[in-house]
């Protein structure tokens, strides 16, 4: 991503070397990814969500998800 | 013992010579001479050494593509602050002129070593293997955006 926007920097902490970043950003899974110092989310996200929790974490307004597929559905149909 | 296997020096300068395109350059920062101290939190460095092992054996498996700068933070502190290195050791992944926005922080082991071969790779080739939508999405950042990601080696 950091190739893809001249204004992201991306840093890779290994969580266990540094502990007080660890426990700073109240680190409990991994992956754990925090969007400048204030935003977070855990767990490896679609591309997709994770471009829109990148942008919704610096403060830029995004658009609604897409539309979830329909699954089946437990109504019953006369 | 040597921290990488000459089996794996072996693979990965195999790889690299025909996966590699343009240019890398990599920056350690590091606080050599520290790994043996005990110091309080934040002032040893315990991984320095075996990260320079390992930031030289990528330079050393395609020496005409990847350059190899070495940062003592402690006795450059002006640069460390300049390129915001703020704990050792850090490697950082350069695309030919680009400055490293690709980091590593810790010694990166385990499932992290892949990623970074990886990074090495697509700065290398310019490629970020993204969709065109996730391009222009990005491209909303107007201003400096920092990811944080926290990753364990297993």
């Amino acid at each position: 991503m950091a190739l893809a926007s001249p204004q992201i920097k991306a840093v890779c902490v290994e969580a266990n070397e540094f502990p007080h970043y660890s426990n700073q950003f109240r680190v409990r899974g991994v992956p754990h990814t925090v969007i400048n110092r204030k935003a977070s989310f855990v767990g490896a996200l679609p591309e997709h969500d994770f471009v829109a929790a990148v942008l919704e974490g610096a403060g830029i307004a995004v658009e609604e998800p897409h539309e979830a597929p329909s699954g089946p559905s437990t109504e019953i149909s006369a | 013992m040597a921290l990488i296997p000459e089996s794996v020096r072996q693979q990965l300068e195999d790889r690299f010579h025909t996966v590699l395109s343009g240019p890398v350059r990599l920056t350690l920062y590091t606080r050599p001479g520290s790994s043996r101290l005990i110091l309080p939190a934040g002032l040893g460095c315990p991984t320095c050494e075996d990260a320079r092992q390992m930031a030289e054996l990528l330079r050393d498996a395609a020496p005409e593509k990847i350059t190899l700068d070495v940062v003592d933070v402690s006795r450059d502190a002006a640069r460390a602050e300049i390129d915001e290195i703020t704990d050792v050791p850090t490697i950082a992944v350069a695309s030919g002129s680009d400055i490293g926005r690709i980091r590593f922080q810790g010694l990166p082991t385990g499932t992290e070593f892949p990623a970074l071969i990886d990074a090495v790779e697509r700065a290398s080739r310019v490629e970020h293997g993204l969709s065109l939508e996730s391009v222009e999405a990005l491209a909303k950042l107007t201003e400096p955006t920092e990811l944080l990601v926290f990753a364990t080696p297993t």
